[in-house]
């Protein structure tokens, strides 16, 4: 004898029978719902977006805006300071790179991308010299986690800009200027040139038009004879500018060397690090100066990658496993491709890597031997496990 | 074409432990996952500092080495309590009134008591007459049902047979009359997802019974620490695991499983499917119409998506002390009136009841030293969010969590001040992550009706095994244990061949 001889001796039994055999007569039917749950993802976060060049515009030397529009279904929306991740094919090698969205989040029928040409930039280079109105590409849905939190950034913001780094900011005042929302900001803007400042014109129109927005331009080689602000963004020119630094918000976007400059210079100031905001910035540019990089490893430095159950190939020491993999034909998910994310973890079966500080593992996944390729250096012949 | 023995759809807790008691049992076994990381809620994600735990507040079921609970058993079994640290909780939780009411109950009987007695001396004896009958009818269940007594009768077992069905509620009102004091003792309804007035005492009985013997645990490493554990221990075992993968259809024929299309359209064969998705999407979206009979989809008809959770995680840049936290579970209330509390999961209404888990008060290693984290969550369904358009869906979420925060406020003053990370998951977010209609994250909805009793967990498709709360209830213990008990269904089955 079991339980289901006896279950209906347990009291209120046979009032719960009855209940099921209304609700089954009268109740919902599911199968309504098929495909649902796909139609309600879309709406906010699709897997992948399918995007077409509408319009190409230039913005300042060496600096164009993509604008893009939605090649099939809509896009998404998303929090000014977000990224998509664009994947292109360049020369039959499949890679993605990150772009802050630059456009205002109150529209989205389209996102513009902001692309600046880089020393050695791959991709840069490709969207810049190679791409046409029409031409489509696959890219993420917006992600990362660089935007404004109302319940604890408070109303005072400070935005530090360095180059490019201007674009995720560009969303942010767009967007608090267009909806009138009650927050102030000064934007501090470092740029090598005057003819370098991205936007310079539509920055400054608005904060002639807001007087809850201002900025200060500032210009590290300045021509003969300019007027404005010029060196870096140091802790004596921001108190200069905004005097009290109370309850202020700090955002940092900009390259890597601004990043050290400025950290140093807000601690030195007295804020803390709760009221600073880094945008990450992809893999350091030399990773043999990152400290804790062996030193007897050289830049030239060349060892093997195997694959289990697939093929070996052999890659440099300074380049991110993640690139090497794709030069390989090799692709692997990735999105911020910067070391956080973890949509590239993988497990390490053998050997040594490198990965930089900053690079966010869980601690279990570094317990059993998971890495983040995006951001992570073969030291020594390592084998990977792929799943 | 590969072919596998068992192919597991979905790396949570009940396709993890499944997929691992298959491999160990020498099964050739392919575990599929959507995800780029093991465990479903069972995970963690990483932001500054600080790594969040996702979904375990107070794990049940473990009991100490020497007392070992049911989960223990089973963790010893699968091979991996030598690679985690578990972490017990000296308290059960903290129940607090903002200005109102407060009261800290130790997870050890005679304390609870004690502690209760003090506080509602009206209810004096009451109490531990309440107490007697949570033990006496957990005792004839653990007996009865969990040991599966082949003598098993209602004059063997009379608390059992009297009370398994009864609402909550009404036992409560049997032995108190103090709304408080029973809004204090029922309090882990939320842990159910279903109130008092419609939990059935069997369900709540249990889970109270279960969490003072065995004691409340967490894990150095949360829960994202056995998830990684029990799919380490499946890949030594031989077991495959395919990432970023999911399924995308189940094929059969003649109403056996013969394999599994991923989402990449790859075929793989196999006569076995273990399903830890969610049994409504495996029907409606895993298989085509003419693959299910009529009568299995109508059998949902008597139930309904349970509800999703809007949670805060947030790290702060001081230790629990200065934000006056004091314990690691903390339960928020500023009602004692449960069914209202209830309706409002289903609005965009600021809650009455929500939970703040610290688990640095347990373990300080939890975050880095000098910093804590909490987990503020409250239930809530997946429909008013339905209502949401997608462009006002941030403002919505903020707007939301500022009522949450708060509350939160009412009781740690000034915490948001010292908040250094903090990411917002709605049920929407959960939605995403797990693939449930609703964002359930439970399964369905938990009536007395939809419990284990009256369900049958038995696909009319043959080689179709799950695993998971839809399969089961929702919870840790209880999704570990279906993946458990499914893969032994699955062996047994095999075993008759």
């Amino acid at each position: 004898m079991s339980l289901k001889d006896v279950i209906h001796d347990i009291e209120g039994y046979r009032d719960i029978t009855s209940e099921i055999a209304v609700l089954k007569k009268y109740g919902y039917d599911y199968s309504a719902q098929r495909g649902r749950l796909d139609v309600i993802l879309d709406m906010l976060h699709p897997k992948k977006l399918r995007l077409r060049v509408s319009e190409i515009i230039d913005e300042a030397q060496t600096t164009k805006t993509l604008r893009l529009v939605p090649a099939t279904g809509y896009l998404p929306p998303f929090q000014a300071g977000q990224y998509i991740s664009l994947v292109v094919e360049i020369g039959g090698v499949v890679t993605s790179r990150d772009y802050s969205i630059s456009s205002s989040p109150c529209q989205i029928a389209y996102y513009d991308v902001t692309v600046r040409r880089v020393g050695d930039g791959f991709v840069s280079e490709y969207l810049l010299e190679e791409t046409k109105v029409g031409d489509e590409f696959t890219s993420s849905s917006p992600a990362g986690n660089f935007y404004y939190n109302p319940l604890i950034h408070g109303r005072d913001l400070v935005f530090i800009a360095g180059g490019s780094g201007i674009t995720p900011f560009m969303s942010m005042i767009r967007e608090v200027t267009a909806r009138g929302l009650d927050r102030r900001i000064h934007l501090f803007y470092g740029s090598q040139s005057p003819d370098d400042v991205i936007f310079g014109q539509e920055i400054e129109d608005l904060s002639r038009r807001h007087p809850n927005f201002t900025w200060t331009s500032v210009i590290s080689v300045p021509p003969q004879g300019y007027q404005g602000r010029t060196g870096f963004i140091s802790a004596g020119l921001m108190k200069d500018v905004l005097g009290d630094f109370s309850g202020r918000m700090f955002y940092l976007c900009g390259p890597e060397a601004m990043y050290t400059f400025c950290q140093k210079e807000l601690a030195g100031l007295g804020v803390p690090g709760r009221r600073i905001r880094i945008e990450m910035y992809g893999p350091p540019k030399n990773v043999t100066a990152c400290q804790g990089w062996p030193a007897h490893i050289g830049a030239d430095a060349t060892v093997t990658v195997g694959i289990k159950g697939g093929k070996t190939i052999t890659v440099r020491t300074t380049e991110p496993l993640m690139n090497s993999l794709e030069r390989n034909g090799i692709v692997i998910p990735s999105l911020c491709r910067s070391g956080e994310c973890s949509l590239c973890r993988t497990k390490l079966l053998k050997g040594k890597v490198f990965q930089p500080e900053g690079v966010k593992l869980r601690k279990s996944d570094r317990q059993f031997g998971y890495i983040h390729p995006c951001m992570a250096y073969p030291i020594s012949d390592i084998e990977i496990l792929l799943t | 074409m590969p072919e596998y023995d068992v192919v597991v759809i979905g790396a949570g807790n009940g396709g993890l432990t499944g997929a691992l008691t298959l491999a160990k049992a020498g099964r050739k076994v392919l575990l599929l996952e959507r995800h780029n990381v093991p465990g479903g809620c069972a995970t963690s994600f990483v932001r500054g500092r600080f790594e969040f735990e996702v979904a375990l507040h107070q794990l049940s079921g473990m009991g100490s080495a020497e007392r070992p609970g049911p989960l223990r058993a089973i963790l010893n079994d699968l091979g991996v309590m030598d690679k985690l640290e578990f972490v017990e909780m000296e308290n059960l939780y903290r129940v607090v009134w903002p200005d109102t009411f407060d009261i800290t109950l130790r997870a050890e009987r005679n304390a609870i008591v004690e502690t209760l007695q003090d506080r509602f001396p009206k209810e004096k004896d009451n109490i531990p007459r309440f107490f007697d009958l949570v033990y006496g009818f957990s005792m004839e269940m653990v007996q009865g049902l969990f040991f599966k007594d082949p003598n098993i009768s209602k004059e063997k077992y009379p608390l059992f047979f009297k009370y398994a069905f009864t609402p909550t509620r009404k036992v409560l009102d049997e032995y108190f009359s103090d709304p408080l004091l029973k809004a204090v003792l029922s309090i882990y309804w939320s842990y159910a997802g279903v109130p008092p007035t419609w939990l059935s005492f069997g369900d709540f009985a249990i889970m109270l019974f279960a969490y003072i013997e065995f004691k409340p645990y967490h894990l150095k490493g949360g829960s994202q620490a056995l998830s990684n554990a029990l799919l380490d221990e499946f890949i030594n075992n031989g077991g495959e695991v395919r990432f970023n993968c999911g399924a995308k259809k189940i094929t059969t024929s003649g109403g056996r499983v013969t394999g599994v299309v991923t989402e990449y359209g790859d075929m793989v064969q196999t006569g076995y499917v273990l399903s830890n998705a969610s049994m409504l999407q495996t029907y409606l979206d895993l298989m085509d119409p003419d693959q299910v009979p009529k009568e299995t989809l109508d059998a949902f008809r008597s139930t309904s998506i349970g509800p999703s959770a809007f949670s805060i995680y947030m790290g702060f840049d001081c230790e629990p002390e200065e934000l006056g936290i004091q314990e690691t579970t903390n339960f928020i209330t500023t009602t004692t009136d449960m069914d209202q509390t209830f309706a409002r999961w289903k609005t965009m209404e600021q809650q009455g009841v929500a939970l703040l888990t610290c688990y640095d008060v347990s373990d300080p290693d939890f975050s880095p030293p000098g910093t804590c984290q909490a987990a503020f969550v409250s239930l809530q369904y997946g429909d008013p969010w339905h209502l949401v358009p997608p462009h006002q869906y941030y403002d919505a979420k903020y707007r939301y969590a500022e009522g949450m925060m708060e509350l939160a406020e009412r009781v740690f003053p000034g915490i948001r001040g010292r908040v250094e990370e903090m990411e917002i998951a709605t049920p929407m977010t959960h939605l995403r992550y797990l693939g449930h209609l609703g964002g359930a994250i439970y399964g369905h909805d938990q009536y007395t009706k939809d419990t284990q009793y009256f369900m049958a967990n038995r696909s009319p498709v043959q080689g179709l095994y799950f695993a998971g709360a839809w399969a089961m209830q929702g919870g840790f213990q209880p999704t570990l244990t279906s993946g458990r008990s499914s893969a032994k269904g699955i062996l047994k089955s095999m075993a008759k061949k």
